[in-house]
């Protein structure tokens, strides 16, 4: 997080910071009076929509470890909550940390349980962020918040106590295979009153008897204590430390040493105890937020929101780098396309050049050459009816009693089989089914005709009629020959009527059909 | 989450709605106009390919202008190759009739349309088109149908096939009877063919 507000409250002040591009921007302190609430309310006006993390370096502290059976989810947390319950009934700003696990055979989970006992001296300050309506992000404990300084300081030491000058008093926080245990803040100011040496002498020997008496580290243990000077003025103390409790091993950081391991000025470390650790806070917010949830409701919106408009730019940026390949990939395709396109234009213009040099014709040779062979193929396969008629007259020769009355012939998909032009439409539009070649044209001719003379002798006409079509058989190009029409039609489902006493005269007519195809190709 | 933190984050979730649809049109039109491009390209390259076929076929294509452009032109004069002469048509039914001393000629000719049998003949980029023309004729002898189809052919006015023809003898005539008197009646179907380069075909000079 870019930018953020850091508050450090105390029971007397509070400290203010303004966190901006990875370091403190700004910082202020504001005396817990109503001049100093007022500056307060000026300092959060200058700035809206920060989330502000707040920390509490307060006597009224507490600190419980415990262990509980270990469990899992919703039941893990029932059960935590409970215990909060019971050992904080007054106060909102409560939490509990999983420290880790018991080496014994029921491998019960080890919890430190923290609260601020008194939530008064928040009161004010949240007031005021809520005013502003800074969304309030987490409230820590400072001596959660000094865990920090382990990292920073690379101290490895398994027992180590920490003890510092603050606003309110002397601060020491004991930590144990880097785990935060406990931690006392002594009322006091610090005033030059009091002999230092005398106070962080007898500070740290009251911190270990009641470390002792807490069974969190026995009095014979090898303790490191480290000594934050941030103003130089501890070198007496440490050196009396090491000189009263040679069982001790006292370090002391001074200011430079701590400036450059927290990466902040030297003169903002200076100005007020404070600056430390929010310098530690807002480089990585630490666990033990005790903040309830109900406080924190802004914050995850805010959070919700900035998550929300991260990823509208995630898929805006998405979108442009998607678009973006596209165009630029677009741009090339159609350099290319350009380039190919004057190749064309390079090629066409030779091209001409060359055919300056051709005969002049209408258009280009595929087309002189297909036109030509279309009219020659169209020419072979076309009929005519001369064939068929010289056919036909060479079967009527040797046939004088046959009169010939029509006619037709036809060079097509269908038949001929009727009077003229019934299958003309048929002829004109062949269909064949989908993907099947299309059938092939024929030659087919139609005949009428009749028998003259004709004086009721069936037997004859029909002999003639039969006749004629058996020599149109014979043609070796001749498919089939089918008469359509008889001068009696002899079929036993017809009705047959007629007079034999008309027989002798020429009063009927003996008229017959016939439909010869040519074989394809013919 | 609820409707208090709805309400809260109204305005960065229609935020985030307008994105992703913006995002989504912006992204649909990159890719069509991406596609276009490569079909662009494709396409050139195809004319490429042609342009550069075209060259080094061009010794074929002199050969092939040099050995068809005559009979090509021939065809032209016949009325076979190019626009349907309707004129020309009507011109050569008329002169043919005079030269085969028929009683006249009836006729119907119909709207230009494909030719029927066109997959025959494999016209290429070239569209084959037919005019149905029906003609009707009194005759003497069905010779006279025979040399006024010769005649019509001969006068170049127009490519034709015969499709069919019907041969009737006129009632209550007889072939015998009398000189000079029409005995038959006829009806033909005729194919009136002419062929064209397609309108994108290119022409030389």
């Amino acid at each position: 997080m870019r930018e953020k507000l850091l508050i450090c409250v105390s029971a007397q002040q509070a400290t203010a910071a303004h966190w901006r591009g990875g370091k403190i921007a700004r910082l202020e302190e504001f005396a817990h009076d109503e001049r100093g609430l007022g500056a307060f309310r000026d300092f959060l006006a200058s700035y809206s929509n920060l989330p502000a993390f707040l920390m509490v370096d307060a006597v009224e502290e507490d600190y419980r470890l415990e262990t509980l059976p270990h469990s899992w989810g919703s039941e893990r947390a029932q059960m935590v909550t409970r215990k909060l319950k019971q050992h904080y009934r007054n106060t909102p700003f409560i939490g509990a940390w999983l420290q880790g696990r018991e080496a014994d055979k029921r491998r019960d989970d080890r919890y430190l349980f923290s609260a601020l006992t008194n939530p008064d001296i928040l009161a004010d300050w949240l007031r005021l962020i809520g005013v502003q309506e800074l969304p309030l992000a987490a409230v820590y404990l400072l001596p959660m918040v000094s865990v920090g300084l382990l990292e920073k300081l690379q101290v490895k030491s398994p027992n180590l106590l920490i003890a510092a000058q603050h606003s309110g008093g002397l601060r020491l926080t004991f930590f144990r295979d880097g785990q935060f245990r406990l931690s006392r803040l002594t009322r006091g100011d610090g005033s030059k009153a009091i002999d230092p040496v005398r106070l962080f002498a007898g500070e740290i020997s009251n911190t270990r008897l009641y470390l002792h008496a807490l069974r969190t580290a026995t009095l014979d243990e090898h303790l490191t204590v480290l000594l934050l000077d941030r103003n130089d003025e501890l070198q007496d103390v440490a050196a009396a430390i090491m000189h009263e409790h040679p069982a001790l091993d006292c370090v002391r950081v001074g200011r430079a040493e701590l400036a450059t391991r927290l990466g902040m000025d030297q003169p903002l470390l200076a100005s007020t105890p404070d600056a430390l650790y929010l310098q530690l806070l807002g480089s990585k917010p630490p666990a033990g937020n005790i903040a309830p949830v109900s406080a924190t409701v802004g914050y995850r919106r805010y959070r919700a929101r900035r998550g929300i408009y991260v990823a509208c730019a995630g898929v805006a940026a998405t979108a442009m780098l998607w678009t973006g390949t596209n165009a630029w990939r677009a741009y090339g395709i159609s350099s290319e396309a350009t380039e190919i396109a004057q190749e064309i234009s390079r090629q066409d213009a030779q091209y001409q050049q060359i055919t300056r040099a051709f005969p002049p014709a209408p258009t280009n040779g595929e087309n002189l050459k297909r036109a030509v062979e279309v009219a020659k193929a169209i020419r072979e396969s076309s009929r005519d009816p001369i064939p068929m008629m010289a056919l036909v007259s060479q079967a009527l020769q040797s046939s004088p009693e046959i009169f010939l009355r029509e006619f037709g012939w036809r060079y097509g998909m269908s038949v001929m089989d009727n009077k003229a032009g019934e299958a003309a439409a048929a002829a004109a539009s062949p269909k064949s089914p989908p993907g099947a070649p299309p059938p092939q044209r024929v030659q087919s001719a139609y005949v009428s005709g009749e028998i003259r003379p004709f004086r009721g002798d069936y037997r004859a006409a029909i002999d003639s009629i039969h006749a004629l079509a058996s020599r149109l058989r014979q043609h070796p190009s001749v498919a089939e020959v089918r008469t359509t029409k008889m001068p009696l039609n002899v079929s036993p489902t017809a009705v047959l009527s007629g007079n034999t006493l008309e027989s002798r005269a020429e009063t009927r007519t003996a008229e017959f059909e016939l439909v010869i195809v040519l074989k394809p190709k013919v | 989450m609820n409707r208090e933190d709805l309400d809260a984050l109204r305005v960065p979730l229609i935020a985030l709605a307008i994105t992703l649809l913006a995002a989504v049109l912006v992204v649909y039109f990159s890719v069509i106009m991406l596609d276009e491009s490569r079909k662009s390209r494709t396409q050139r390259e195809t004319q490429l390919r042609d342009a550069r076929l075209r060259i080094q076929n061009a010794g074929e294509e002199k050969e092939r202008i040099v050995q068809y452009v005559g009979r090509y032109q021939q065809l032209a004069q016949a009325g076979f190759v190019g626009e349907e002469q309707r004129i020309n048509w009507l011109d050569s039914l008329r002169i043919a009739n005079q030269d085969a001393q028929i009683f006249g000629v009836e006729y119907d000719i119909g709207a230009q349309k494909p030719y029927t049998y066109a997959s025959e003949f494999d016209p290429g980029k070239l569209v084959l088109q037919e005019s149905l023309t029906h003609l009707k004729f009194r005759l003497l002898h069905e010779e006279d149908l025979l040399r006024f189809f010769r005649a019509l052919a001969r006068q170049g006015g127009g490519f034709f096939t015969l499709d069919q023809c019907q041969i009737r003898r006129q009632s209550g005539k007889d072939v015998t009877a009398v000189q000079f008197q029409a005995n038959l009646a006829a009806e033909c179907e005729v194919r009136w063919l002419t062929i064209n380069p397609a309108p994108a075909t290119e022409k030389k000079k």
